[in-house]
């Protein structure tokens, strides 16, 4: 718990809090994008490298783009229409839930006996060797179902595609 | 004396050292880069390139640099100030940040990554970012449509790219960009190791240029570029020394995808003389500076002799040729990889690689036209 | 032998070519490296107009008879007569303006000209720090002398020449062929008959 922890959080918090509450849609998305980076520098300072850079790699490269790309197809982005309820039934709705999942999650974590099991923090080394081996090793079915997942999307999308261009002739 | 200095301070020198070597080194020869390009692309024309500015056009990026930070810096009224402000930013950072894990010498890299290949090519595409965001805070349709041309180009063509990469990591059994150049010395004159002598080297290599070449959007992939002579592109609403930014971070990006292939491919700072110590040292400098100035030539050559691809068939070369190409590249390696007796698998390999070459160039050629026939009734 | 891909490289190989030709071959390079050089203009281009004078810039062929500047259409020529303390008009001009800002080239002054005074000249380096009063030329920058026109034109100067060097030969041999036969008529006449003899 060093102070490179304590700056990395904060600056992510100000981005989830930022992410959720600025008016303009695509400055919510900037928001985000920051929270990502502050998750890959959690994953640097966990000495977890490769998990770091395929969290730029996939969540900031792609995903983020592919919001951008959602938002554009939206009308509302400036958000300036329409007056904006604080404190409302909304919000404390919201609080709840939020609240009720902290509560979840810290029992969860403090009960958790993962930790235990693995070396300490300076001495955790992550290679990717050793995650390469574990996906085709031991893990290969998940992996087998994601890659099913994943070119059923790709095809649902084709599909799709193929629709609207038979539509459009 | 020097045993007194205390150990923080040894610490930032020793890391300010390399980023000072990056912000001086790049940047100086991207400088150098804009005035050869005008000089190459001239002669190429049968003209003369610039040369009023010093001899041969030698103060030429001066006067360039000098009239782009006087012009008047334009915000459109109903643009996104935030975003308008950030996205020139945004665009130069990525394009830095990948010299990090580029090697220049024995031992000489910024930051020596266990993941070094993974970081470059996942900083690269956080530019994506930056070009969306100067599409939509001008708000002006013409350049959201080329931000999104633009987008779409970089991230098709970041696919067959990693993948060519991919092939180089397998081969060389590590991420790390150091000891990758490491694995491609020896053999003839420090020569004969590199990866782009080896079948599936050579199909990577040029995967890997290609790949390059559209991510900086240059020719034959300058779409965006050309949106913006013909209508506006992403950087229509950007004036003074924003569209300085943005020129810059294109080619700094450019030229970091040459230093990686570079790396990847053609051995890094390896070539014959290049060792440990001052001599050995220097030596892998002028190689590796070398080879980076003959692909940068290559890039200005290919500039100013292949014309434009147009978006749809851009994305069809993306998805239809390169990354088959590159999946066939991968199952390569893993061929030359198993086989033993080495003559066996250059036979197997090459074959390989040819027949798919050729299947899917025949696959995807355009329709072949008929001789027109004219009557004149 | 078409393998895919045999027009890029053929390409590549064309502008190698013309890359190293230019270096080697120096008149792949067309550029003519203004204001050191220029380009040679033709003859008979024109850019604005000039007065000739034949001895000196006090005796201008140029009479100021006024009909350039009626003949101009955009009206860019104002003439004024030269008087002299007498008040009696001197045939030359005082005041001779053109606007080159204004004259559109069109040559029509130099075709109705009955003097040969006025001539197209074809100097391009007009450009001037100012707009209104600088692009006005006065009499002094308009009269240059013969030899110029000859060293700018020579075909229409030696046309020029040859022609007025014609009729002033034409004029004169007309004056001495009026003169010897008003001689000839003088001595071919009878003398006068003498007065008083008559008886």
């Amino acid at each position: 718990m060093n102070s490179a922890f304590w700056i990395i959080s904060a600056v992510m918090v100000l981005g989830a809090v930022l992410a959720v509450t600025l008016r303009n849609l695509v400055h919510c998305v900037l928001a985000l994008i920051l929270f990502f980076i502050g998750i890959a520098a959690h994953y640097f300072l966990l000495r977890a490298d490769f998990l770091g850079t395929v969290q730029i790699l996939i969540y900031v490269g792609a995903v983020a783009v592919l919001i951008l790309f959602a938002i554009m197809l939206t009308h509302n982005v400036t958000g300036t229409d329409g007056p904006r309820e604080l404190l409302g039934l909304k919000w404390w709705s919201g609080a709840a839930i939020a609240a009720v999942l902290a509560y979840l999650l810290t029992r969860a974590i403090q009960s958790d006996k993962l930790a235990a099991t693995l070396p300490a923090g300076d001495k955790a080394q992550s290679s990717v060797a050793e995650i390469g081996k574990a996906l085709v090793a031991g893990w290969v079915v998940p992996l087998e179902a994601i890659a099913v997942l994943l070119t059923a999307a790709l095809i649902g999308a084709v599909v799709i595609a193929l629709e609207e261009l038979r539509k459009s002739r | 004396m020097f045993a007194s200095v205390p150990d923080w301070m040894v610490r930032v020198t020793a890391f300010l050292i390399p980023i000072a070597f990056i912000f001086g080194v790049y940047p100086a020869i991207f400088a150098l880069t804009t005035l050869v390009e005008r000089k190459a692309l001239g002669r190429i024309q049968n003209r003369y390139g610039p040369n009023r500015v010093g001899i041969f056009g030698i103060l030429q990026p001066l006067a360039d640099g000098l009239k782009i930070l006087l012009k008047e810096d334009i915000v459109p009224r109903v643009a996104d100030k935030f975003t308008h402000f950030l996205a020139p930013v945004l665009i130069v950072i990525p394009g830095l940040l990948v010299y990090l894990v580029v090697p220049v010498a024995p031992g000489m890299v910024a930051v020596d990554l266990k993941i070094g290949v993974l970081f470059a090519l996942a900083v690269g595409t956080v530019s994506v970012i930056a070009l969306f965001m100067a599409g939509w805070a001008s708000r002006n349709k013409f350049s959201l449509l080329g931000a999104v041309r633009a987008v779409a180009q970089v991230v098709s063509y970041e696919v067959p790219t990693v993948m060519a990469g991919v092939a180089v990591i397998m081969a060389a059994g590590t991420l790390s960009t150091l000891t990758i150049v490491e694995r491609q010395g020896g053999g003839i004159l420090n020569v004969s190791n590199w990866y782009v002598f080896r079948p599936w080297g050579l199909v990577g290599f040029v995967l890997f240029i290609i790949g390059g070449l559209a991510e900086s959007a240059r020719c034959p992939f300058d779409l965006p570029e050309a949106e913006s002579e013909l209508i506006g592109g992403y950087h229509t609403e950007y004036s003074g020394f924003k569209f300085a930014l943005f020129q810059m971070g294109e080619y700094l990006a450019g030229m970091a995808m040459a230093g990686v292939t570079v790396t990847l491919f053609l051995g890094g700072y390896m070539g014959p003389g290049s060792g440990p110590g001052l001599a050995g040292g220097l030596i892998s400098m002028f190689w590796f500076f070398a080879k980076l100035a003959g692909m940068i030539v290559l890039n200005i050559w290919i500039r100013g002799t292949w014309p434009r691809l147009r978006v749809d068939q851009l994305m069809g070369f993306a998805w239809k040729v390169l990354l088959p190409l590159a999946l066939v590249n991968i199952v390569a390696v893993g061929f030359w990889h198993f086989l033993t007796p080495r003559p066996l698998a250059w036979v197997v390999t090459t074959g390989w690689l040819v027949i798919w070459f050729l299947v899917l160039t025949k696959c995807n050629a355009s329709a072949r036209l008929e001789k027109r026939e004219y009557r004149y009734v | 032998m078409n393998y895919p891909g045999k027009g890029l490289m053929e390409g590549l190989a064309v502008t190698a070519r013309n890359f190293v030709g230019s270096y080697f071959y120096k008149d792949r390079l067309t550029t003519v490296q203004y204001p050191e050089e220029r380009v040679q203009t033709p003859e008979n281009s024109r850019t604005f107009p000039f007065l000739v004078f034949e001895d000196s810039p006090d005796k201008p062929r140029c009479t100021a008879c006024k009909i350039c500047e009626t003949e101009c259409p955009p009206k860019c020529i104002y003439i004024v007569m030269d008087r002299d303390d007498k008040g009696k008009p001197m045939q030359r001009p005082k005041v001779f303006d053109i606007d080159i800002s204004v004259c559109m080239q069109c040559q029509i002054c130099v075709e109705v000209c009955p003097f040969d005074a006025i001539k197209m000249d074809n100097d391009y380096e007009k450009s001037k720090y100012e707009r209104f009063d600088a692009l006005v030329e006065r009499l002094p920058d308009l009269l240059k002398p013969n030899e110029y026109y000859r060293k700018v034109k020579p075909t229409e100067a030696s046309e020029v020449d040859a022609r007025l060097k014609a009729e002033a030969e034409a004029k004169a041999a007309k004056k001495a062929a009026a003169a010897a036969a008003a001689a000839a008529k003088a001595a071919a006449q009878p003398p006068p008959a003498p007065t008083g003899t008559v008886t």
